[in-house]
């Protein structure tokens, strides 16, 4: 209803408030002044915001306030990760697959676990904790200013308590034989809230796969607020992956800062199955005429899980083309959320723009949530939104049973047949199979 | 493309003064002072010869409205309003104590007459031909607004026959009170939003109708509203009670002058649909839009919505939004009964700097409820056009259908056109469906046309009609064809 009511911060908020001033002067990048005040500045900004809650239309169906009633420690122990811990958490196709292989482990970046034999002259890879200590000037232009938000609480909560991440750069024209794995773990026994930052730039016609791989060791329930901002140069061609297999009561907020030159070509896809709540909000620019990009993610949840995928783009130049496709599958009490937005600038003639999102719901309980938007400005462009929810389709069980498949396993084919429409969009084909491999389990074993 | 630069050209230069309903009427007005407070709620109440429960109902609204905000979600922009700067009751001096039709000023006979809506019933009767939007078709039973009160109701005798009950709102609280506090407030409540409480309080007259049990409604029932002075809001309250197995197809109408003010129009209207009941409510709406600038025009902050309360029930919209500087405006349909359907059918055309943010929410809470939506939007000029629509199952709203399709249509490049539409589902036998495009009239559609010998006016025309032509097919036959004229006259100018 629209009765005032005062708005009064809770626990949690005031936790994150009263750790920052505790930790402020030992984060990376204190001695530099730039870096302090940015970080100041977003710290007041959160002051001023607090956690988005149902009120922030973003945020109307994801709750953030609500589900975080504590905020946890942001000085994470960290438990040495091992190897096989590793093993463990991505299953044997992922850790075994050829890749340029970059360990954060509780928020840190690990060198020793870390493995980036044959990068020289494609790529360079520092922490962005030595970074933010000693930036060089080509860094500080960009860093912070990648398709900025406003407003965006979560945002400016990752920019005051950032401890590490990576930074890549991709030279130009330079091609990647194989993904550059960056495996996001928690290895710590105990509760904390790991806040990272990634920066990425890729050079002008290079090629690149990045997989970021989310996954808990221990702690079922560690917060993570994790970004990674990425510019994609002119004619470059990216393909971005996130595999989210957080703990079970895990609260894990991303997002993706992403602007793409002219004639670009950017794959985003997110394959989500961990967390109690999760949310992955991927903001993208059109900066250059000519580029495409295709956004899309499964979903497979379980029991009360709430997991959220938001997608805001921005066509701010002529003849580009986006595609969205998102699918959910719900089952017990889980809730499912798609959200997507596309604004067409007035310059953005001839955009191309479609979304669509999709759900499976296989118990009456289930919630599925979408809100996909448009904003258009340009008169000269075909956009188009599509939403569809529902039930298995009993025919189709019926007419697989009536071919001696037993029912739970007919069942099992048509949510794959289902859910692997959206995995399909995955270029990468050892990524790709493996996912194929994670949801065929998904009504098995996996539910661990 | 010399052609675009030419309609660009001339959408700035004519636009949207090709109103054609914007004189005045010179008539004398009884006003209550200027602003809102607790004793102007007691005058109109009092003017009203209101019986004590329902001052008591709008003081309660009142004291809820002071602790409530302007809603800022929707997206149009305007200078905030100061409600103290307003008329909350304005009246022609000659519209009290009103026995019959010979008695109304004949001033205000032939504003209406002007307006195409003959008010006599022999003229209606004989078919007079009119030219506005609600152009006299035989056989309407009209309710005549004028600014704060309610001229004359037409074919009163005749619906009584019937059993039917279709009369001034302010004439149903004296008459029939246990009917009105029964119903009123039931499906809008007095603080559901902002708008809706002030409507509470200060709504000075509106429709009030009745069909009982079994009884299809003998004749289209219509209300017309105008404002006319200068400076005042329009609250007007409608409430359509539908009895089992009852139906009822009702028709508005509103126009205003040109001003360079902005008036407001705060509207509630209540539908309660009972078993097997139907009401169909079609909205032509042309308030003033404002001039080619901007300047003026009514704010049209309306609520609406309809209650199928009973198994089996039906209420449909349909809405031609052509007028307003600023629309805002969801009718929504609250499926409580099992099987009960809600329909929405829209064509908002916004021209010049014109706003509209509207749409509609289908509620699902009974078994095998279904909606259907369908809003086209057309943008032209330098508007924006906005469709924000719910569509929500309930836990228990087992089986529920939906389908969405909205389609918005861009003319220029100075306008924009946004979909923000919400679906939840709270049940796996849930199914919706939504789907919508935006997109411009495309060059080949228009050289098809043109290699037939079309001009390019005729051909958007034509193309514009063929987009419509879902929506424009669930009006009243006797609208349909002015709807499309009006349609006409709406994009006139910013179209080649």
């Amino acid at each position: 209803m629209n009765i005032m009511t005062d708005r009064k911060t809770t626990a949690a908020e005031d936790a994150l408030v009263e750790r920052f001033d505790g930790v402020a002067s030992s984060l990376p990048g204190a001695n530099v002044d730039w870096v302090r005040k940015m970080r100041e500045t977003a710290m007041a900004q959160f002051k001023a915001l607090g956690l988005p809650d149902r009120r922030v239309e973003q945020w109307k169906y994801s709750d953030l306030r609500a589900k975080m009633r504590e905020a946890h420690e942001t000085r994470v122990e960290s438990d040495a990760i091992s190897e096989s811990d590793i093993y463990d958490v991505l299953g044997v196709d992922l850790d075994e697959m050829l890749s340029y292989r970059l360990v954060v482990a509780d928020g840190v970046f690990d060198k020793e676990l870390s493995n980036i034999d044959g990068a020289e002259g494609k790529f360079e890879v520092t922490s962005l904790a030595e970074t933010l200590n000693d930036p060089p000037a080509w860094f500080e232009e960009k860093f912070g200013k990648v398709n900025p938000q406003k407003n965006e609480a979560v945002l400016a909560l990752n920019t005051a308590f950032m401890s590490d991440g990576v930074v890549i750069r991709v030279a130009d024209g330079a091609e990647l034989d194989r993904p550059v794995h960056l495996i996001m773990v928690t290895g710590s026994t105990k509760p904390g809230l790991v806040t990272t930052r990634n920066f990425v730039h890729v050079g002008e016609g290079a090629k690149l796969t990045l997989m970021e791989s989310f996954s808990a060791r221990r702690t079922p329930d560690m917060q993570r607020n994790c970004v990674t901002e990425m510019v994609v140069g002119d004619n470059a061609v990216v393909e971005h992956v996130k595999y989210q297999n957080e703990g079970r009561m895990a609260i894990h907020v991303a997002s993706w800062l992403t602007e793409l030159g002219q004639g670009a070509d950017y794959n985003a896809f997110e394959f989500a199955i961990g967390g109690a709540m999760a949310r992955h909000q991927n903001f993208l620019r059109f900066n250059g005429e000519h580029a495409s990009a295709a956004l899309s993610g499964a979903m497979m949840l379980w029991d009360n899980q709430h997991v959220d995928a938001t997608t805001v783009v921005n066509h701010d130049a002529p003849n580009c083309q986006s595609r969205e496709l998102f699918k959910c599958v719900l089952d017990d009490k889980s809730r499912g959320v798609v959200q997507g937005k596309v604004i067409v600038a007035k310059e953005a003639q001839k955009t191309d723009g479609h979304q669509m999102a999709r759900s499976l719901m296989l118990s009456e309980t289930a919630e599925f949530d979408s809100k996909p938007e448009l904003e258009i400005y340009a008169d000269d462009v075909l956009c188009g939104h599509g939403t569809t929810s529902g039930e298995l389709d009993e025919n189709l069980l019926f007419y697989l049973m009536a071919r001696g498949i037993p029912e739970k396993k007919a069942t099992a084919l048509l949510v794959n047949a289902f859910i692997d429409e959206a995995i399909e969009n995955v270029r990468n084909e050892t990524i790709r199979e493996a996912f194929l491999l994670r949801s065929a389990d998904w009504l098995g074993e996996a539910r661990g | 493309m010399a052609a675009v630069r030419e309609t660009i050209e001339q959408v700035k230069d004519i636009d949207v003064d090709q109103y054609k309903y914007g004189f005045s009427t010179d008539i004398e007005t009884v006003k209550a002072p200027k602003g809102l407070d607790e004793d102007i709620i007691r005058f109109i109440s009092a003017k009203k010869d209101e019986p004590e429960w329902m001052l008591e109902w709008r003081l309660d609204a009142y004291e809820r409205w002071q602790s409530m905000q302007e809603p800022e979600w929707a997206r149009v922009h305007y200078p905030k309003i100061d409600f103290q700067d307003l008329y909350y009751y304005a009246a022609p001096k000659s519209a009290e104590k009103l026995k019959s039709l010979d008695e109304v000023d004949p001033e205000l006979l032939a504003t209406y007459e002007k307006l195409g809506i003959p008010l006599s019933e022999q003229k209606m009767l004989a078919g007079v031909e009119g030219a506005g939007p609600l152009a006299g078709a035989p056989g309407v039973a009209v309710d005549a607004i004028f600014d704060s009160v309610s001229v004359v109701t037409t074919f009163k005798e005749e619906l009584a026959k019937a059993g039917v009950i279709f009369c001034p709102i302010s004439e149903a609280i004296k008459e029939h009170p246990e009917l009105v506090k029964k119903y009123l407030g039931s499906v809008v409540p007095k603080s559901d939003n902002f708008y809706s409480a002030l409507n509470s309080a200060v709504f000075s007259d509106g429709s009030f109708v009745y069909i009982p049990e079994g009884v299809r409604c003998p004749m289209e029932l219509s209300t017309y509203f105008r404002i006319n002075e200068s400076q005042t809001g329009q609250f007007e309250r409608t409430l359509i009670v539908a009895e089992k197995g009852s139906y009822v197809s009702y028709l508005e109408g509103c126009t205003a002058p040109m001003r360079d003010e902005n008036q407001l129009h705060a509207a509630v209207v209540e539908l309660v649909a009972l078993e097997d009941a139907e009401i169909k409510y079609s909205t032509v709406q042309n308030w003033y839009p404002g001039d080619a600038d901007g300047k003026g025009g009514i704010y049209n902050f309306v609520t609406k919505r309809g209650d199928c309360r009973g198994d089996n029930s039906k209420i449909s919209w349909t809405q031609v939004e052509t007028g307003s500087a600023i629309t805002w405006k969801y009718p929504s349909c609250i499926l409580r009964g099992d099987n009960s359907q809600g329909e929405f059918y829209s064509i908002a055309i916004s021209n010049g700097y014109q706003q509209v943010d509207s749409g509609t929410k289908m509620i699902h809470l009974g078994k095998n409820t279904s909606s259907r939506i369908i809003s086209k939007g057309i943008s032209a000029g330098r508007s924006n056009n906005t469709y924000r629509g719910l569509v929500s199952a309930h836990r228990k709203a087992t089986n529920s259908r939906n389908f969405t399709q909205c389609d918005s249509l861009l003319i220029g490049n100075d306008c924009g056109a946004h979909t923000v539409p919400y679906i939840e589902a709270k049940n796996s036998t849930a199914s919706f469906e939504h789907e919508a495009t935006t997109s411009k009239i495309s060059d080949d559609q228009m050289f098809y046309c043109m290699a037939r010998g079309l001009n390019e006016e005729e051909a958007v025309a034509l193309i514009v009609n063929g987009f419509v032509r879902d929506v424009l097919q669930q009006l009243p036959m006797e609208f349909m064809a002015e709807t499309q004229k009006l349609i006409g006259i709406s994009l006139e100018g910013s179209v080649g």
